[in-house]
């Protein structure tokens, strides 16, 4: 197995997906992208084809897609996730306080007192 | 729910009166199994009915595959019969 080998990876969740070997790390151990998350793999995971793509070692993932449209097989790519933006907050209305009148403090005194005495 | 049938599981309680007495309750369902090697599946909850229902779906299964169906050997072999064209 070598950088350019295209392969579909039998393991994991992208099992059944296509992709090429960009760097190899180790005797066991191989970076793969395509349809397939670029990351690390184990070579037992993998199941190679025929098939040979021209890349460089460490190549990006923009050239890996320029490689597979060659062989006809398109690469869906998502969106990067975006943060989180701040939902919109409802705005209360606020109602106005209504200024009540005074009441005169005499007549408030004399009540106080009228209900001390009843008592 | 028609209790005291041979189906329920059942259950040695003591009453607050100092008695006992037997209980009924529904039995846990079997454990998962591969439908190609008969290995116990792995990720797969034992759970009935509404229980099932109310696990998120992410959870009642391995997210591969055929994940819930097959075990991880049988959809490699698969695959692998596949991309040589045997299948």
């Amino acid at each position: 197995m070598e950088v350019g080998n295209v392969c579909v990876k039998i393991a994991g969740r992208d099992a059944g997906l296509k992709g090429v070997i960009v760097e190899k790390l180790d005797t066991n151990f191989v970076i793969i992208d395509g349809q397939v998350r670029r990351r690390k793999c184990n070579l037992k995971h993998l199941e190679p084809l025929n098939e040979k793509l021209d890349i460089k070692n460490k190549a990006s993932h923009a050239d890996v897609v320029k490689a597979f449209k060659k062989l006809s097989i398109e690469i869906k790519e998502t969106k990067p996730k975006t943060k989180k933006t701040t939902r919109p907050v409802r705005i209360r209305k606020i109602k106005e306080k209504k200024e009540l009148p005074k009441k005169d403090e005499k007549k408030i005194v004399k009540k106080i007192a009228k209900k001390k005495e009843k008592k | 729910m028609r209790l005291h049938s041979r189906s329920m599981r059942k259950l040695r309680k003591r009453m607050p009166g100092g008695r006992k007495k037997i209980a009924e309750a529904r039995k846990r369902p079997s454990m998962p199994v591969c439908a190609v090697t008969r290995e116990v599946l792995h990720g797969v909850p034992r759970a009935r009915g509404t229980d099932m229902t109310r696990i998120q779906k992410s959870k009642r299964r391995p997210e591969r595959p055929y994940g819930g169906m097959l075990s991880s050997k049988a959809t490699r072999l698969l695959i692998i019969k596949k991309v040589r064209g045997e299948i």
